[in-house]
């Protein structure tokens, strides 16, 4: 029992005894001593679900990096690879099992594929001979990984580039899985939510599992009302501002040194931009850092959040900025900027048409009056501007997204609702004063921050709705810009 | 049926049997049973009748057919036999005609008469032909054993895992056995074999000589034997007339008896009677002047119903007994074992009139029972011809009683038992449901639209049906065009793809695999078409594929970069091209010209996609590459592939002035930035000197507080003092208090009559030293608000 995750509305246990159940069952099925080779990106997420002592109670005796040649040498019956299906891997464990056959002594091989089996990567191995050397090859749905009470995360570092930028949809289909494995733990979601073209895509294929699934009737009470799927790339913004809440802070400067005068005069400009103060021209204080050579993320946070809080720069704002970066930084960035305006974190702007005060407005992003004590309004985590994001849900929930019609058609992908019939025996008849239970999905990551805000929500008395929040990965503005960064050298 | 016991017959002292007509048979046989191979399937199965068996002759009218009955003669099919001549027919377990040839070849065939497969016995059976065969049950399957013209015996134990085993040889056998049959025990086959007076048991190591225990002398030769469907029992018939009845493994006799014929039959089959020993419940209610509670119950509810206090007396005398319980299970058991309705609706009346009488009798066995019957009967029919007891039925269960109405094509009745009985759809409704399609697929009369819109209209989206499997038979049949269409209805991706790649469908394939959103079967779909088509029409199916193209590409960026250049080219998307080779100028090349070349051809990919600043950024990229690789010439150290802004720095830090002046004109950095750069690269110097010159060389574009700050931060007061005089009024105070001057701050502030200001040089009075300014600033605010 991990009781951190049974607090909540929703106990989140239940899901994760339901994946230590499925590792169990299948570390039982490799009969006798083991040894694990891991892919080494798995561990962490491992470790969220499984201590070594489980692993240990299952005959796990010895765990390797998997890395390329022979295997360390161990004395047990099984040697078992927990990878993700990716082609790399298949040659690396190739090479390990060709090596190993020479070694003498057979051992059992086997193959956890997390999350999900691939013909693609079966058909390597069987190119490169080694398919049949494996007794077992199964899949283990690791989609969501409970990391408190009200928060999932996928923990998939890439999912925001391959999605918004390579149009690799892998992350969104271990998503929609991800949300039917939950629904089979914790019922039918009866409707969902969405904006945006990759929660568009998730609604699509969730909607399509259910039709394969069709004869195991979920028979379970539903424990979520709705289910809210947004686009990261809805809302840019938000990740790009430093987050003031107590954890939003410590995930900000964790590892990062900067005088507080720098640091009060950032969050100057990033509060200026925000509520709409010149974000048409260059700014003198992005300029300094610059040629003082501040960190390169830094400067490209900022830089970003001017654009994205101005509909995208001028022209020559923008061309000024990115010569300045290439001339500082080196010319090699010139691929990281490419990346960021193909995100549409840094972007000219198009028409001559600055959208963001007519968003800032409606969906009142900046709020004057802030008591960060006693916090009436969302807009407390950013001392002054409210998440878009959280204020979609907010303004979901209550009342209700017709009012804004009008904002969320300038904002980035169709907006839907789905629903999902259920047998009349499963309705749910609230009582008076009971809370709507939503889960809030985030396409391409969340910060702490947003995390908090929803929170406050869930908290408020007259609030009527409780969040719980699900992610492909747990993030704040630098480790989001220093994934689309990129280094050719 | 005036005396329910009329067709009852004494077997020993203990039991009865007793043979009842199941069906008159409605078939219009010519010949004489005799003069056909008969072979009746066990379980109420079909019959197959092959007529003629034994002419050779060429000329079709007299050519040997094949008829196909079901157990209460209705023709289920009939066809000429064209293959070889047919030594014995038999029906496996899952009602499969085996038809032994005179040359080891067995053919098997469908109820329906659709050939199936066929399998040989083996090259010796071949050569030596063969004499007789026998097709037997296991608890494995079903066997065939061959007798060859060589006196040797071949066998296989079962057919659906075809294994032979030629038997050992009986010494001095040189001619036919008089008779022989197989045995099975401890789950393996043997063969009994009579030669003579002598009886030998073959297993598949050894031949042992056996004899009968209790045997009556004198006999001179077996002529028949038999053995019982469970192998636990086997009859022989003698020359001298005289029957013997023991247990199969030869070790107890059970009974002997003399019928005083000598002839041997030639064949014998039992097919429309039904023979069998009286079950335990039925002879104790039937039996004459029977007292068992059964029998007295199933009395008291006839009288009950003539409305007679008899019924009370009978009633009494059961539960004076206390043996209520056991009379009501007496007659629903009874029930079970009676083949006529009415017989099974006294007998299940009188159960009901007995549980009245009872407080708590579970009422699942006669609720069991009830329903059992109901299906039973059903099946029994005339029409459906499947007369199966209970017992038989219990044994074979209701799944494999469903899959032979499957057989039978008989779905709607299969489908009614499924809801009658409530079976989950999975096992029930939904397999019978697909059966159906299986077959329906098949029939090649009708076209592929119908055939896939009435598979779709029956089956919906019915749990459990597999539309792939589906599909997969109609391949099978050599209709791919249906199997497309109904695989156009399979939900699940997973099953739908690998079999559109199967059929060669590669395209179709592909947009299923898309619609998935399953990454993973595009990616398998795409490597088999880039395999199966040429890059040229490969490259052009991806263009209409946004999504599959975008896979593509991430896995030509891992494992074929060259592809990846094609492709960008293909689709003209110069912008990502130009991106390529700046990534290339850095992979691959060491010599600088190498790197310039790439670089060119990226600034050229930039300008064509009218990316400008790209193109004049990697220009600038070039010309400082060749700069660089220059200094490196003439001032040695290390200048590749630092930025401008290091370059400019690393000039100035090693003392070249001029060259940095000259670069910072000729990229034309701002100047601002390069105040900034100087002013930096200086401090770190320590260059006080030089920076007081490049101070005072033109107004600072960037302000004095900045030379402050540094000065500072390098804890140098005296040079920081210098410049925070010539700071703008703005910033002042700021520059004052990091020097440490908090009296002339607070003078400053004062003057301005900045609250701001004032509040912040307050926060820098400490202790003692300030007081004085600390009280100066106070007196100032005061006097402000005054006014």
């Amino acid at each position: 029992m991990a009781a951190h995750l049974s607090y909540g509305r929703v106990n989140l246990n239940v899901l994760r005894e339901a994946v230590r159940r499925e590792l169990r069952e299948f570390l039982d099925k490799c009969a006798g001593s083991k040894a694990i080779v891991w892919d080494e990106y798995l561990t962490g997420p491992f470790g969220l679900i499984a201590q070594y002592s489980l692993l240990k109670e299952h005959e796990v005796e010895k765990m390797f990096t998997l890395k390329g040649n022979r295997l360390p040498a161990a004395d047990v019956k099984n040697i078992i690879f927990f990878v993700r299906p990716r082609l790399e891997l298949m040659d690396i464990i190739a090479e390990n099992v060709l090596s190993e056959d020479r070694r003498g002594p057979t051992r059992d091989f086997h193959i956890l594929f997390v999350p999900r089996r691939s013909l693609l990567c079966e058909q390597r191995l069987k190119d490169l001979g080694v398919l049949g050397s494996f007794i077992h090859r199964e899949e283990y749905s690791l989609d969501l990984i409970p990391f408190d009470g009200d928060l999932l995360s996928m923990e998939s570092e890439g999912a925001f580039k391959e999605c918004y930028l390579e149009g690799d949809q892998t992350s969104l289909y271990h998503a929609a899985k991800g949300l039917m494995t939950l629904q089979a733990l914790y019922g039918t979601i009866p409707q969902i939510f969405g904006k945006g073209e990759c929660a568009r895509q998730v609604a699509n294929m969730m909607i399509r599992m259910k039709r394969e699934f069709t004869g195991s009737q979920n028979s379970i009470f539903p424990v979520f009302d709705n289910l809210l799927l947004l686009d990261r790339n809805v809302d840019l913004l938000t990740p790009l501002a430093t987050q003031l809440t107590y954890e939003g802070l410590i995930d900000e400067i964790y590892g990062i040194q900067n005088t507080s005068e720098d640091f009060f005069d950032k969050l100057t400009v990033e509060q200026e931009f925000m509520s709409g103060i010149d974000t048409d021209k260059v700014n003198n204080y992005i300029e300094d850092c610059i040629a003082q050579k501040h960190s390169l993320i830094k400067v490209l946070r900022l830089v970003c959040l001017q654009s994205v809080c101005n509909s995208g720069l001028k022209q020559k704002v923008l061309d000024y900025y990115k010569r300045e970066i290439l001339q500082t930084y080196g010319y090699e960035h010139i691929l990281t900027l490419h990346n960021l305006e193909k995100a549409g974190l840094l972007k000219p702007q198009t028409g001559g048409r600055n959208n963001y005060p007519t968003i800032r407005k409606t969906l009142r992003l900046w709020m004057d009056d802030v008591n960060e004590q006693n916090p009436t309004d969302i807009s407390y985590v950013y001392s002054g501007y409210a998440p878009l994001s959280v204020r979609l849900a907010q303004l979901l929930s209550r009342p209700g997204w017709r009012s804004i019609e009008e904002v969320l058609r300038i904002l980035p992908g169709p907006h839907f609702e789905e629903r999902q019939p259920l047998p009349t025996g499963l309705q749910k008849k609230r009582q008076p004063g009971e809370n709507r239970v939503t889960l809030i999905f985030f396409l391409g990551g969340v910060t702490f921050a947003e995390i908090a805000a929803l929170r406050f929500l869930s908290q408020l008395e007259d609030g009527g709705t409780e969040y719980v929040i699900a992610t492909t990965k747990l993030m704040n503005g630098t480790s989001w810009i220093e994934a689309l960064m990129e280094k050719p050298f | 049926m005036d005396c329910y016991t009329a067709n009852w017959n004494p077997l020993g002292d203990s039991a009865f049997y007793r043979k009842y007509e199941l069906y008159s048979m409605d078939w219009d046989l010519k010949e004489e049973l005799r003069d056909c191979l008969v072979a009746a399937a066990p379980y109420g199965g079909p019959i197959a009748l092959l007529r003629n068996p034994w002419r050779k002759e060429k000329a079709a009218s007299v050519r040997p057919v094949l008829d196909i009955y079901s157990a209460s003669g209705m023709p289920l099919a009939s066809l000429l036999w064209k293959s070889g001549p047919v030594v014995s027919l038999g029906w496996s377990a899952e009602e499969e005609l085996l038809c032994v040839q005179e040359d080891g070849a067995v053919l098997v065939y469908g109820l329906h008469g659709d050939f199936r497969r066929h399998f040989s016995m083996g090259n010796e059976v071949l050569q030596n032909r063969v004499l007789d065969a026998r097709i037997f049950h296991t608890e494995f399957g079903s066997g065939v054993a061959i007798l060859t013209g060589a006196h040797r015996f071949t066998l296989s134990a079962n057919v659906g895992d075809l294994k032979l085993r030629r038997m050992p040889e009986v010494p001095g056998l040189q001619s036919a056995p008089s008779c022989w049959t197989v045995l099975c025990q401890d789950r393996v086959a043997h063969i009994l074999l009579a030669v003579g007076p002598d009886l030998y048991l073959l297993d598949h190591a050894a031949c042992s000589a056996v004899t009968p225990p209790g045997l009556a002398p004198g006999v001179s030769s077996f002529l028949q034997m038999a053995v019982s469907f469970t192998y636990r029992h086997l009859a022989l018939f003698t020359d001298t007339g005289y029957i013997w009845m023991g247990t199969a493994s030869l070790k107890e006799k059970l009974c002997e008896f003399n019928c005083n014929i000598r002839a041997p039959p030639k064949q014998m089959v039992c097919t429309h009677e039904f023979l069998h020993e009286v079950p335990a419940a039925s002879e104790e209610i039937f039996k004459i002047a029977s007292m068992a509670p059964g029998a007295l119950l199933l009395e008291a509810q006839k009288e009950y119903e003539k409305e007679s206090q008899k019924a009370d007396e009978y009633l009494r005398e059961i539960q004076e007994l206390g043996q209520l319980t056991q009379a009501v299970q007496q007659c629903i058991e009874a029930a079970g074992h009676e083949h006529q309705p009415d017989m099974q609706k006294s007998l299940l009346r009188a159960a009901s009139f007995g549980k009245c009488f009872l407080d708590r009798f579970p009422p699942d066995s006669f609720v069991h029972m009830c329903q059992d019957l109901r299906v039973l009967n059903a099946v029994r029919d005339y029409h459906i011809g499947i007369p199966l007891t209970y017992s038989q039925y219990k044994q074979l269960t209701i799944q494999v009683l469903l899959d032979r109405l499957v057989l039978r094509r008989l779905y709607p009745l299969a489908i009614q038992i499924c809801e009658y009985l409530r079976l989950p759809e999975v096992q029930g409704v939904s397999r019978i449901l697909a059966h159906w399609a299986c077959y329906k697929v098949q029939q090649k009369d009708v076209s592929d639209e119908d055939v896939a819109r009435a598979i779709n209209q029956k089956l919906g989206d019915t749990p459990g049906v597999s539309y792939s499997d589906i599909a997969a038979r109609a391949y099978g049949c050599g209709r791919t065009e249906l199997a497309i269409k109904l695989l156009e209805y399979e939900p699940r991706s997973g099953e739908q793809v690998p079999l559109l790649l199967k059929m060669k469908r590669s395209k179709l394939a592909l947009s299923k695999a898309i619609e998935s959103g399953d990454t993973d079967l595009v990616f398998t779909v795409l490597l088999h078409l880039k395999n199966e088509l040429n890059r040229g029409d490969f490259f052009m199916t991806l263009r209409n594929q946004p999504m599959a193209l975008s896979l593509y590409r991430q896995f030509c960026k891992h494992q074929e970069l060259e592809t990846l250049k094609d492709l960008y080219n293909q689709d003209d998307n110069h912008q990502e091209l130009g991106s390529f080779h700046i990534r290339a100028s850095y992979a691959a090349e060491e010599r600088i010209e190498g790197r310039v070349a790439a670089l060119q051809t990226a600034a050229d990919a930039f300008y064509k996609a009218k990316n400008e600043f790209a193109a004049k950024a990697t220009e600038d990229q070039m010309r400082l590459l060749r700069l660089q690789r220059r200094l490196e010439d003439e001032l040695g150290g290390q200048f590749l592939d630092l930025s401008l802004h290091d370059t400019v720095t690393t000039l100035i830090l090693g003392g070249h002035n001029k060259r940095a002046e000259q670069l910072a004109r000729d990229f034309r950095i701002p100047d601002k930035r390069l105040w900034w750069l100087k002013l930096t690269a200086l401090a770190d110097l320590e260059d006080w000197e030089e920076l007081e010159k490049f101070s005072k060389s033109k107004k600072s574009p960037i302000g004095y507080l900045p030379f402050v700050e540094i000065c500072m931060k390098q804890h140098n007061k005296y040079e920081a003092k210098k410049y925070a005089s010539r700071v703008g009024p703005e910033q002042k105070v700021k520059a004052l208090l990091l020097v440490g001057d908090v009296a002339q701050a607070a003078d400053v502030a004062i003057e301005h009559r900045n609250e701001a200001e004032l509040s912040l040089v307050l926060s820098h009075c400490t202790g003692a030293t300030d007081g004085a300014t600390a009280d100066k600033i106070q007196r100032a605010r005061a006097q402000a608000q005054k006014k």
